[in-house]
């Protein structure tokens, strides 16, 4: 099933399927390991839900729901 | 006048001409804009002039 | 002298390597981004002394913040003789990421493999000599705290750096390597230094290459054309970044062995976490965190046990805090215990500043010397110095709390929690260390906003920034307060300096909100950061730290105020005839004629024309708190010796401050009022001067000086009048509403008219 990763609930993971968002956010996303083939884990959300803690390559990254939204996901059964 | 008092009005007066001449030597140099006082990482690396900002 | 340059990732031990190799004392601490400027030092252990530079930490080569810019243009242009690459080996995918791109420079490099007692002590294994063959350059293991490896490293730097080495791409059995190599051939062909790093970057098209390559960007144009990929379309910048990742996780996977093979494993940073950025409690923890630091730094009842407990006074106990025995006690206890802060504070100023500085007053009281040369030394320097020292130890210990909130890794957790609120005044999360470390000083917080990627978002910052008191502000909130509570009898001093830290914070608020919706508006920049493992302060580090800010603050009180202060100090004791003037001609002075033509534009704020005659002192103290703020006080403090008569000075500055009242007969309102202004407006001249250098552009630095007194003349002037006259408050209330209904209406016209065009 796919979704994007800010539906994502807390616990739940998943393969990165495409990265979209425009020139830097993206470039941004990328350079910190969100690529396709990329396992994410939402480990995560912040007090008021936003934004969102997640594992990646090994790694706690945030990032908000605004640019987790441009992030497709497959998710992990 | 009394010997101190004038060695008083001479070590008054170089101290404060002494700031004045070090902020303009400072100025010069171009690291006057940290004299941060603050005892932070950033005073050691703001000595250094900035070459890509000068080249724009 | 060879130049060795340090680049990594954000917090990956740059900074403590250059400490160890260079024996520097650069701040460390646990944030991404601590360093935000190159520093250099020298490294003497090898075969020629060789110049260490360490760069800014970045996550890439591309032009998006302007470290990544400093760092990337350093290696390009000033051609380092080795790039020494630090790779934080717990984290090894995302750290190599930055080093397939360093490795398609023409530059040396070799790759420091840090932290590796951490990769053990988890069980895991890599195997550097395995690394080293994969990517074709040295890899070293070290340890940059423990200092372990540190000579091998060096030793294979230095003859790499002989060896010399051209670029290398990883890219090169991808769809791109034919573009890439054939933009390289055209970029050689024009004498292009470092070809192949500006071709992979061009394809990419980058917007600093497409600028100063715009011929050869036609070869990458057409070739887009010709191509499509199932997955990225045209997309270059994509696929280059996936690919790089692709190489990455393929060939290094077989380099690092896991003891525990699940994909995600959790860590003692998780367990801490699962607490301190809970999604209830983690907002409440942050302010307890807070107000622990306060209550440490400053509270007169520790833990509060003296109300508890009820314990006595001294007095009531009768012992007599005359006596030297008694002196010492008082420091520790009187009806409560104090807490840490103040006893250090105690024993620092009526101990060692007090005896120190009475028996060298006494010295010069009895030299026999004339009147002035005694008023010189005693009223002007020592007084004013004195006034500037009894603040080092609240100053320190604040500091002190702040480093070690930054090298465990909560700081990076608060801007997680706190973003989201953040987002509603238009800002990231990320602003907020800047901000928080605009307590403790003004000019490391603003040249910290360069972690910030937007330029807008930068100046709204760097102008709110002197709103959080910082240190030297800390002296005029004390003193002031203190005497609002021992003059009038009335009030709490802690309660006023927690309200005045509160009002700075919702000027700030409000200021800000204000220009992201009117000069500075933009888009919310993008929040997305690492959050570091936490881990225990270093205590070397953390003297380290307040070593260098105690150093810092003498050097400044021994210079620019002791000058501050004799200037002062002749400017009121001689007329515009150059007569010396007695103390009670004080109003004669040069300074008071100055300063009195100055008073009525104070009147709105409570120490203008309202005060009597000596009202200018209050005008004077402010004008000399734009030099440096500890200023305020040590000219309270030549004021009060020169106006006669100190009242029982008791606690740092509140008897000058006190005997100033007394003077001048203003109210209640209009210290605050003077507290308020001296919050809001131009910062001191180091703070001016970072500004200007931070700003980069003229028309901001001059819109920020507007923007300041502007602002300070406003926030004065609402808290002297809701103060005098409470019914002003709904005044206020309607101005600012009216205000906000105005941009907001502004900004619909604005974007309607946009819409209109589109």
């Amino acid at each position: 099933m796919q979704k994007m990763l800010n539906e994502f609930t807390i616990g739940e993971s998943g393969v990165v399927k495409a990265v979209g968002g425009e020139g830097k956010i993206k470039r941004r996303l990328f350079d910190m390991g969100i690529t396709p083939g990329a396992e994410v884990l939402l480990r995560k959300k912040a007090p008021l839900g936003d934004p969102i803690e997640i594992t990646i390559r090994g790694y706690e990254l945030t990032l908000r729901k605004t640019e987790a939204q441009f992030v497709t996901m497959e998710v992990k059964k | 006048m009394k010997p101190v008092e004038i060695i008083i009005i001479i070590a008054a007066a170089a101290i404060v001409v002494g700031v004045i001449v070090a902020a303009i030597i400072r100025k010069k140099k171009g690291i006057s804009s940290c004299d941060c006082g603050c005892g932070c990482a950033h005073c050691k690396g703001c000595g250094i002039k900035k070459p890509e900002e000068e080249k724009k | 002298m060879i130049r060795f340059a340090l680049a990594g990732n954000p917090n990956c031990g740059k900074t403590t390597l250059f400490n160890s190799l260079t024996g520097s004392t650069a701040h460390v601490g646990n944030w991404p981004g601590v360093t935000v400027d190159k520093r250099e030092g020298v490294y003497k252990k090898c075969a020629e002394p060789i110049q260490v530079i360490d760069l800014p930490g970045i996550y890439s080569l591309s032009p998006y913040t302007p470290e990544e810019v400093i760092a990337r243009n350093y290696v390009l242009d000033e051609k380092p003789d080795c790039v020494i690459n630090i790779v934080d080996a717990t984290n090894l995918e995302r750290n190599l990421y930055l080093s397939t791109q360093i490795m398609e420079i023409d530059v040396p490099m070799v790759i420091a493999l840090n932290m590796m007692d951490a990769v053990e002590k988890q069980g895991d294994k890599i195997d550097a000599k395995a690394l080293e063959n994969k990517l074709g350059v040295p890899v070293v293991a070290i340890s940059a705290l423990k200092g372990a490896g540190l000579a091998e490293l060096m030793e294979a730097a230095y003859k790499a750096c002989k060896a010399g080495r051209s670029g290398k791409t990883v890219l090169e059995n991808g769809a791109l390597a034919h573009l890439i190599t054939d933009v390289k051939i055209a970029l050689s062909g024009q004498g292009v230094d470092n070809p192949l790093f500006h071709a992979v970057k061009l394809a990419e098209e980058d917007e600093l290459e497409v600028k100063a390559h715009k011929d050869t960007v036609k070869m990458v144009e057409e070739f887009k054309e010709t191509f499509k990929d199932d997955t990225f379309g045209d997309d270059f910048e994509a696929l280059i970044a996936d690919a790089r990742y692709k190489y990455i996780s393929e060939n290094f996977s077989s380099v690092v062995t896991k003891k525990n093979k699940e994909k995600f494993a959790s860590t003692k940073s998780d367990k801490a976490d699962k607490v301190l950025t809970h999604k209830i409690w983690g907002i409440p923890i942050f302010l307890v965190v807070l107000f622990a630091i306060f209550h440490l730094t400053f509270s007169e009842d520790f833990l509060y046990l003296g109300k508890i407990f009820g314990f006595s006074s001294l007095e009531e106990l009768g012992v007599d805090t005359e006596a030297f025995g008694g002196q010492l006690l008082a420091c520790f206890y009187d009806g409560a215990v104090f807490s840490p802060g103040v006893i250090i504070n105690n024993l620092w100023n009526n101990i060692i500043v007090e005896y120190a500085f009475g028996w060298l007053v006494n010295i010069i009281a009895e030299s026999g010397m004339s009147v002035w040369a005694i008023g010189l030394l005693n009223d002007g320097i020592i007084e004013g110095l004195k006034a500037v020292l009894s603040f080092l130890p609240p100053i320190l210990v604040l500091f002190l709390f702040f480093s070690i909130l930054e090298d465990s890794g909560y700081m990076a957790r608060i801007a997680f929690i706190l973003d989201r609120m953040f987002r509603k005044f238009g800002l990231s999360g990320r602003a907020f260390l800047p901000m928080i470390m605009g307590f403790g000083c003004s000019v490391p917080a603003m040249i910290n906003t360069r972690t910030l990627a937007d330029d807008k978002e930068r100046a709204a910052t760097i102008r709110v920034i002197p709103f959080f008191s910082c240190g030297a502000k800390l002296p005029i909130l004390t003193a002031v307060a203190g005497a609002i509570v021992a003059y009038f009898g009335v009030g709490n001093a802690d309660l006023i300096t927690y309200g005045m830290y509160l009002l700075g914070i919702v000027s700030a608020i409000l200021a800000v909100l204000f220009m992201r919706n009117t000069t500075l508006k933009g888009e919310t920049p993008p929040f997305i950061m690492e959050l570091p493992a936490y881990h225990a302060p270093q205590f070397k580090n953390l003297m380290i730290h307040l070593w260098d800010k105690a150093k810092h603050f003498l050097k400044k009180a021994f210079t620019i105020i002791v000058a501050s202060t004799i200037v002062i100090w002749v400017l009121m004791h001689f007329d515009f005839t150059w007569h010396f003037l007695e103390d009670e001609a004080v109003d004669k002075s040069i300074l008071a004629q100055i300063s009195m033509l100055f008073q009525p534009i104070f009147t709105p704020l409570g120490f203008g024309s309202q005060l009597n005659a000596n009202g200018w002192v209050f005008v004077l103290a402010a004008v000399s708190g734009l030099i440096a703020k500890e200023n305020v006080i040590a000219t309270f403090g030549v004021l009060a010796a020169i106006l006669g008569g100190v009242i029982e000075a008791n606690a740092e500055g509140v008897g000058e401050v006190a005997r100033m009242i007394d003077a001048t007969g203003i109210g209640i309102p209009g210290l605050i009022a003077f507290i308020a202004f001296n919050m809001t407006t131009i910062p001191c001249f180091a703070a001016v001067g970072t500004a200007k250098a931070e700003l980069m552009n003229n028309k901001s630095y001059h819109g920020t000086l507007i923007f300041w007194i502007v602002s300070s003349f406003i926030v004065a002037a609402a808290v002297y009048t809701i103060g005098s006259w409470w019914w002003t408050a709904f005044i206020w209330a309607v101005a600012i509403a009216i205000t906000a209904y105005l941009v907001v209406l502004y900004n619909k016209r604005a974007n309607a008219k946009l819409n209109d065009h589109e």
